[in-house]
C-alpha cells in the first residue's frame, strides 16, 4: 500500500458507499439537479453521428440510464458504489468502485459519468481503467463539479467555524480545475481529449434545502480529514445566516475517445509533401537565418 | 417450463456476467449459482450477489480458504 505510486486518500470511500446507500430511497428529491446535469452532459451525444449499443452509466442515480435508453441504446449497465443506489439507477444494476473496475477490456462503446467522479481518490488510475473498458472508438463522457462549486457554502462554514471554534476543518470537498482534466484525459490514453466548462444554475428556498439535497444525493462530507466531533450548536445557524441561495456551479465536462485508426491524428513531423513557404508564397529561411 | 431453481442471491443478466472480471486481478470469474457468488480463483475472493446485484467490491468479498 505504501508504494510511491499510491494516490493520496482524500476521500473515505467506505463512508461514501454508506452515504450513497442511505441516500438511495430519497434520491428522487434531488432529481431536478441530477437531471439538469445529465441533460447538459448527454447533449454532447447529439454532437456525434456515432450510434452506441453498449453503455456504462457510472453513478447516474436515475438521471442517466433512462436518457440513454430513450436514445435507443439497448444494453445499459448502471454501476454505483452502493447497491441500493445502483438498483434505482435504471440500467442493469451493479455495485462496484471506480477505483476497482470489474469489466473485461472492450466491454462498452459508451461510458457516461455524470457528477460521479469527484470523490475518486485515484482519478488518473480510474480513467485508465475506464479507457480499457471501452472498445476502440468508444466514447467517454464525464462531468464533475469544478473549482468554485459550493464556494459560498465553503466560505460561510469556514467563517462560522473559525468564529465559534477558533479553527477550521474541511467541510466541503476540494474540486478540480478545468486545466487538470484535459491533461488527465491525455495521460490516461484517450484520443481527441476535450475538457470544457458549462454552468449548472442552482437555487434553493432555504439553506436547509441545500443540505437536504446534498444528503439525498449522497454528497455530504466524505473527506477523510473531516472533523469527527459534533459541530458546535451555533455553527450551522451562523453559517446559514446570509448564505446566498442562488449559485452557478461550474460544471466541467470531459470527453475522450478510446484510440482507433480511423480517428484524425497529427501528421508525423517531416511527412509533409509540400513546403509551407510555397503555400504561403514566401521565401524559406533556415532556422539559423534572420528573417527579412 | 424451466425446472432449474433460481440461483442464490437472485438472477443476474447473463449479458452482464459475460463482461464481469475480478476487479483486483482483472481475471475471469466463476459463477457459483448455488451460493450466489462470483469466484475469483486468482484473487482467492468470492464476490456476493444480493437481490440480483453483483457486489464487485473487494472489501465486501469473502476470502476463500
Amino acid at each position: 500500500m505504501n508504494s510511491v505510486e499510491a494516490a493520496p486518500e482524500i476521500f473515505d470511500r467506505t463512508l461514501l458507499a454508506r452515504r450513497r446507500a442511505r441516500a438511495a430511497p430519497r434520491v428522487h428529491e434531488v432529481a431536478p439537479i441530477l437531471d439538469a446535469a445529465a441533460e447538459i452532459l448527454l447533449d454532447r451525444l447529439d454532437d456525434t453521428t456515432r450510434r452506441f449499443t453498449r453503455a456504462l452509466d457510472l453513478g447516474g442515480r436515475g438521471a442517466v440510464a433512462p436518457r440513454l435508453a430513450a436514445r435507443g441504446i439497448p444494453f445499459i449497465v448502471s454501476m454505483d458504489l452502493a447497491a441500493p443506489m445502483a438498483a434505482r439507477a435504471g440500467g442493469m444494476p451493479l455495485a462496484a468502485d471506480e477505483e476497482w473496475l470489474p469489466f473485461a477490456p472492450h466491454s462498452f462503446d459508451l461510458i457516461v459519468a455524470s457528477l460521479s467522479l469527484h470523490m475518486v481518490n485515484d482519478l488518473p488510475g480510474a480513467l485508465v481503467q475506464l479507457r480499457q473498458a471501452l472498445a476502440p472508438d468508444g466514447l467517454f463522457l464525464a462531468s464533475l463539479p469544478g473549482l468554485g462549486t459550493l464556494q459560498p457554502l465553503r466560505e460561510a462554514l469556514a467563517a462560522a467555524e473559525s468564529e465559534t471554534r477558533g479553527g477550521i476543518s474541511p467541510r466541503v470537498s476540494p474540486f478540480p480545475e478545468l486545466r487538470d482534466l484535459a491533461s488527465l484525459l491525455q495521460r490516461a490514453g484517450f484520443a481527441l481529449p476535450v475538457a470544457d466548462q458549462d454552468r449548472l444554475s442552482l437555487e434553493w428556498r432555504h439553506p436547509m434545502a441545500l443540505v437536504a439535497d446534498l444528503r439525498a444525493a449522497g454528497e455530504t462530507n466524505a473527506i477523510r480529514a473531516r472533523d469527527p466531533r459534533t459541530p458546535p450548536r451555533a455553527l450551522f445557524p451562523r453559517a446559514f445566516a446570509g448564505l446566498p441561495l442562488r449559485h452557478d456551479a461550474p460544471l466541467l465536462v470531459m470527453t475522450g475517445w478510446a484510440p482507433h485508426d480511423s480517428q484524425q491524428k497529427p501528421a508525423r513531423p517531416g511527412s509533409a509533401t509540400t513546403r509551407l513557404a510555397d503555400a504561403l508564397g514566401t521565401t524559406e529561411h533556415k532556422a539559423g537565418d534572420r528573417a527579412g | 417450463m424451466n425446472q432449474t431453481p433460481p440461483p442464490a442471491g437472485g438472477a443476474v443478466d447473463p449479458q452482464l456476467l459475460e463482461i464481469l472480471v475480478c476487479p483486483v486481478t482483472k481475471k475471469p470469474l466463476r459463477y457459483d449459482r448455488d451460493r450466489g457468488e462470483l469466484i475469483s480463483d486468482a484473487a482467492g475472493l468470492a464476490y456476493p450477489v444480493r437481490d440480483g446485484i453483483p457486489i464487485m467490491l473487494p472489501d465486501q468479498a469473502r476470502k476463500l480458504p
